[in-house]
């Protein structure tokens, strides 16, 4: 199974539609709100690069922003 | 075949495709997502109908009351990337994808899209401390000092978000004044994290990794200054998505497809365009729904002369 990490903030519309997206294929994941969390949030920028949400880690590969397409695949949805 | 390919899942893009299947035309709608621009708000208060309803919901509203339509076929998760004149009247339908499909009469609703500042490191920064939508990522500039560019209604709302956050912001103004409304402009200024500062020109954004800030022209001194920051929040409006047809159809200056008002046609027979791709002058979600009704039923007249 996927090892997937979201890195969110609660008013974020792209992280609850990826949310969203787990939930009806059955997928398992780590949330971190990084509004909150500075740890994660640290941990986000290091891994992404990104001062953005979200970010999504499927596996070690990072994936920037909700590309349903994108996670699919990652996810050998399809 | 079909007899009208709509383009795009906001507000316009919806309304028209529940018209379309009531009226039992055959449809494709594209769109890469619903919900439009207002996908990102985190409160809606003038959507008719509903007293106060989150971007996200509304979208999922739109989605299901297409969704229940029997009558139309849609493709999301895609969208169009060029429209073409195809054989005889009809039109050729390219996605960004690769797919092509053919349709007697196409209604563009692609909305509109965030304006970039167009300078250097704005691109390699973006998701860096270059920020477009505010209420996603505000909250990740906690005890940060950032900048907002713009002096419209969403600079000023962009201001709001990041006062929950940030220790210290910058509102650049281009001009010499506030062009938001002036109820949110006296509630922000009344915020000692706030600083304005007007004539501001931003050339460059500064950063290797991440935002470190920026250089601007201060046009009343007429010299280049710098400014340290963590993030820089873009807003300074919109343009529209007309790409797609540009090669067909009349466009006005910004780039907005010119339509009838009446109607919604554009220059090109054929081709209807609605919500804030078009020439309206007031860009609002509920415009939006009912000129692309407007649309839909003049398309459908058409169809009938036409058969």
């Amino acid at each position: 199974m996927s090892k997937v990490t979201i890195y969110s903030t609660p008013t974020c519309v792209y992280c609850r539609m990826a949310k969203e997206f787990f939930h009806k294929n059955n997928i398992q994941y780590t949330e971190h709100n990084v509004a909150e969390d500075d740890a994660a949030r640290e941990e986000m920028v290091q891994k992404s690069h990104q001062l953005g949400v979200p970010v999504i880690d499927i596996n070690g590969e990072i994936h920037v922003g909700f590309n349903r397409s994108e996670l699919e695949r990652a996810l050998g949805l399809k | 075949m079909y007899d009208l390919i709509i383009v795009g899942g906001g507000p316009a893009g919806v309304a028209a495709g529940v018209y379309a299947a009531r009226k039992k035309i055959k449809t494709l709608l594209i769109a890469k997502e619903f919900g439009g621009q207002s996908l990102a708000s985190a409160d809606i208060q003038n959507w008719i109908g509903a007293k106060s309803i989150s971007g996200f919901d509304l979208a999922k509203n739109l989605e299901e009351h297409l969704r229940a339509q029997e009558e139309i076929e849609i493709l999301d998760g895609d969208f169009v990337a060029k429209v073409e004149k195809s054989k005889g009247k009809s039109f050729k339908a390219v996605t960004e994808s690769g797919k092509n499909f053919e349709a007697k009469t196409v209604l563009v609703c692609s909305g509109s899209h965030h304006k970039k500042l167009g300078v250097p490191g704005e691109d390699k920064l973006n998701g860096r401390g270059v920020v477009y939508c505010s209420t996603c990522d505000a909250p990740l500039f906690g005890g940060k000092t950032v900048a907002v560019v713009g002096a419209g209604n969403a600079g000023l709302e962009a201001v709001r978000d990041l006062f929950a956050y940030a220790d210290k912001i910058y509102l650049l103004v281009r001009g010499d004044a506030m062009k938001g409304d002036p109820v949110t402009l006296e509630e922000i200024k009344a915020n000692p994290k706030l600083e304005i500062k007007y004539q501001v020109e931003v050339r460059e954004i500064l950063g290797e990794q991440l935002v470190t800030g920026v250089r601007y022209l201060d046009k009343a001194k007429n010299q280049t200054e710098e400014l340290k920051l963590d993030g820089v929040f873009v807003e300074i409006g919109s343009a529209p998505n007309s790409d797609l047809v540009k090669d067909l159809v009349e466009l006005d200056e910004r780039g907005q497809i010119i339509v009838d008002h009446k109607t919604q046609m554009t220059s090109f027979s054929g081709i209807w365009a609605a919500g804030d791709v078009s020439d309206v002058l007031y860009k609002q979600n509920n415009i939006s729904a009912g000129d692309a009704v407007k649309a839909v039923l003049n398309i459908y007249d058409h169809l009938n002369k036409n058969k």
